[in-house]
C-alpha cells in the first residue's frame, strides 16, 4: 500500500513538471487555480476561481476540494495514452490530460490502476474520482457513468498480421480479428457498438468472427509469439501506429473503420456530481479552444486527434 | 576398502560386528553422496536445457529487462505483504469454519458447510472481482490492498477449514475423556487440550498453503494492487515483451517459493520432533 502510495506521489509531481513546462507556451485557463498546483503539490483548500458557488455537501467537488487531490483511475498497459516509465512514473496523453484537469481544478493528482472492466463496468465506490482512460462514450457506459464531451477524437483502424498476406478489408471476411476484452472494438465487431446518437458507425467485413484477450495489445504480441489463431486486429490508430513502430509483424488495413468520441467518465453511483460535471466541462472545453489538447496530442501521437473527424 | 574385507571372509578370520557396521555406514554415505551429486548434474541439465529453450527464441531482451527489472522487482513486497496478511487471516477463517464444521448446533454447522462449499466451488478470480466491485454495491468499499487480502484469505479459509477440522479429529478420543474426568468443560477442552495439539499438526499443511498463496496474490493484480505480476504484465504488455518480463516473473516466483519452502521444511522438522522415537 505505501509503495504503490509512494509511486503515485512521486508520478503526480513528476507529471506535473513536465506538464507545467510542456503547456508554458499556452497560458492556462484559470491561472488562479493553478498556482497551488504549479509549485510543488502543496494541497490547496481555498476555494478556486471555477468552484465560486458552495459545493454540493457530501458531493463529488467537495470530496475533491476538502481531500485537494483528483483522484483518476488509469490503465498503464495502454501506451502512449498511458505507461509506466521505469522509475514508476506514469507517462502519456491520457496522464498529461489528467494532470492538466486537476491542476485547472486547483488540486493534485493522484492515479490508481484497477482493471479496464472494473471502470467501465461503473460501481467504482468512491474508490477514484474520474476515470481519464481515453474511454468511447456509449450507450451501455451511460447507463452507469457520467460523461463530459469528448476531449479527442481516436479512429478506429482495421489490422492484420503480415503472415496472412491480407492487405484488405475485404481481405478480412469470414477470418476472425481480435480486440481487447470490454472495448468498443469487440462490441463494433458483434455489431452491438451504439453511441446513442444514431450516427451509422458501418459494418464488419462480411462473416468475420471476433475474438477477444484481456487487453488491446495482447494481439499483435500474439504474431510475435507466432501464434495466429485469428488473422485481424481492431484498435485504435494510436495503439495500432504503435505496434508497427515496435516492429511488430502486421499491416495497417484499409481506411479507419469508425471513430470515437473519447471521455472523461465519472461513476453515476458515486457521489454527487451535479455540480462537478458543469465544471469538468467547462475545464475540457477550455482545453480545447486554448490549444493545451492539440498540444498534448502533437506530443503523444505525432498528430492533432482532438478534433472530430466525421 | 571393501574389497580387503571381503578377502578376508574365507580365512575364517571374519570383520567384527563393528567393522561391518562401519563399512554399511561409510557404502551408505557414499550412495547418498552419489544420489545427491546426481540429482544436482540432473537439476543443472534441465535447468540449462530450459533457460537455453527460452533463450533460443530470441524474445527475452536482456537490454530491455536491464531497464524495467528494478521496477518489476519492486512488486515483491506487496506480493510478500499480501501473502503474508492473507494466511493470517485464512488461518482464522478456518478455525472458525472448522469448529462450525464440527459444531453438532444445526445452524452453525450449516452456515460453516455452506462456506466451505460455496467458496470451494466458485473461482478465485470471481470472488476477487466480487469483493472488488460487487460489495460496493452493497454500501461495503473496500480499499484494494483489504479487498485483495480479504477474497484470498476468504478462500484459502475455506480449503483450510477442512484441513483444521482434519487436524482437530486427529486428537484421539481418549484425550477427550481424559479432560472431561478432569472436570474441563467442552469449551475449556477444545481450547486448552485439543487446538494446541491440532494447531501442531497442521501448520505444516499450512506452509504448504502459503506457498501456493504466494502464487495466487498474483491474482489480485485485477483490484490494480501494483505487486509482482501487475507489474510484469503492465511493463511487458506495453513493450510487446510480455515474454520477457512474464520469464522474469515466474523466476522470481519460482524463487520465493524455494525460500520458504526451505523455512517450511524445518518448521515441519521441529513440529515432528515429539513423533521421533528415541
Amino acid at each position: 500500500m505505501s509503495i504503490r502510495g509512494r509511486f503515485a506521489i512521486l508520478g503526480s509531481m513528476a507529471l506535473i513538471a513536465v506538464a507545467c513546462s510542456g503547456g508554458a507556451s499556452t497560458p492556462p485557463a484559470s491561472v488562479a487555480a493553478s498556482q497551488p498546483a504549479a509549485t510543488g503539490g502543496t494541497e490547496s483548500t481555498a476555494p478556486t476561481a471555477s468552484a465560486s458557488a458552495a459545493p454540493i455537501a457530501g458531493g463529488l467537488l467537495e470530496k475533491i476540494l476538502k481531500s485537494g487531490k483528483l483522484v483518476v483511475s488509469t490503465d498503464p498497459k495502454y501506451p502512449p495514452q498511458s505507461e509506466l516509465e521505469p522509475d514508476g512514473t506514469y507517462k502519456g496523453f491520457d496522464i498529461d490530460v489528467a494532470t492538466e484537469i486537476a491542476k485547472r481544478l486547483g488540486v493534485t493528482v493522484e492515479f490508481v490502476t484497477p482493471d479496464w472492466t472494473a471502470i467501465t463496468a461503473g460501481g467504482w465506490g468512491g474508490r477514484w474520482d474520474v476515470s481519464v482512460g481515453s474511454m468511447t462514450i456509449t450507450v451501455d457506459r451511460k447507463k452507469v457513468l457520467d460523461f463530459s464531451p469528448p476531449y479527442y477524437y481516436t479512429p478506429a483502424q482495421m489490422a492484420a498480421s503480415t503472415h496472412s498476406g491480407i492487405t484488405t478489408l475485404d481481405g478480412l471476411a469470414g477470418k476472425t480479428i481480435c480486440s481487447g476484452e470490454g472495448t468498443t472494438y469487440d462490441q463494433w465487431l458483434n455489431g452491438t457498438l451504439d453511441y446513442g446518437t444514431g450516427q451509422d458507425l458501418g459494418k464488419p467485413p462480411a462473416g468475420i468472427k471476433s475474438t477477444t484477450l484481456p487487453t488491446d495489445t495482447d494481439c499483435p504480441d500474439q504474431w510475435k509469439s507466432k501464434r495466429f489463431d485469428f488473422d485481424g486486429w481492431l484498435s485504435s490508430i494510436t495503439t495500432v501506429d504503435g505496434a508497427i513502430k515496435a516492429g511488430l509483424p502486421l499491416v495497417k488495413v484499409g481506411d479507419p473503420v469508425f471513430y470515437e468520441p473519447l471521455a472523461v467518465a465519472v461513476d453515476k453511483k458515486g457521489p454527487a456530481d451535479t455540480d462537478f460535471m458543469p465544471i469538468l466541462s467547462k475545464i475540457i472545453a477550455d482545453m480545447h479552444s486554448d490549444g493545451t489538447l492539440t498540444a498534448f496530442s502533437q506530443k503523444s501521437f505525432s498528430a492533432d486527434y482532438t478534433v472530430a473527424a466525421k | 576398502m571393501v574389497a580387503p574385507l571381503a578377502a578376508r571372509g574365507p580365512l575364517g578370520l571374519g570383520p567384527g560386528p563393528e567393522a561391518i557396521v562401519r563399512a554399511v555406514a561409510a557404502s551408505r554415505r557414499s550412495a547418498r553422496l552419489r544420489f545427491r551429486l546426481v540429482f544436482l548434474a540432473t537439476w543443472i541439465v534441465l535447468v540449462g536445457g530450459i533457460v537455453l529453450l527460452i533463450g533460443s527464441t530470441g524474445r527475452v531482451d536482456l537490454d530491455f529487462l536491464n531497464t524495467w527489472t528494478p521496477l518489476i522487482l519492486g512488486g515483491i513486497p506487496i506480493t510478500i505483504a499480501v501473502s503474508v496478511t492473507a494466511i493470517v487471516f485464512a488461518t482464522m477463517f478456518a478455525i472458525l469454519g472448522a469448529l462450525g464444521r464440527l459444531s453438532r448446533v444445526a445452524p452453525i454447522y450449516a452456515a460453516a458447510t455452506l462456506y466451505v462449499s460455496l467458496v470451494r466451488g466458485t473461482p478465485l478470480i470471481v470472488q476477487v472481482f466480487f469483493v472488488f466491485s460487487a460489495l460496493p454495491e452493497f454500501g461495503i468499499v473496500l480499499p484494494a490492498f483489504i479487498a485483495g487480502t480479504f477474497a484470498l484469505s476468504f478462500n484459502y479459509g475455506a480449503y483450510m477449514t477442512e484441513i483444521f477440522r482434519a487436524g482437530i479429529q486427529a486428537i484421539p478420543r481418549g484425550q477427550i475423556e481424559a479432560a472431561a474426568s478432569l472436570g474441563m468443560t467442552e469449551r475449556h477442552t477444545m481450547r486448552r487440550i485439543i487446538l494446541p495439539q491440532a494447531i501442531r499438526i497442521v501448520i505444516p499443511a499450512i506452509g504448504n498453503e502459503f506457498i501456493a498463496m504466494i502464487k495466487d496474490s498474483a491474482l489480485v493484480s485485477f483490484v490494480g494492487l501494483h505487486e509482482l505480476f501487475w507489474f510484469a504484465r503492465t511493463v511487458g504488455t506495453s513493450h510487446f515483451q510480455a515474454f520477457s518480463t512474464l520469464t522474469l516473473a515466474a523466476l522470481v516466483y519460482w524463487a520465493l517459493t524455494i525460500f520458504f519452502s526451505l523455512f517450511q521444511e524445518r518448521l515441519e522438522k521441529r513440529m515432528a520432533a515429539s513423533d521421533v522415537r528415541l
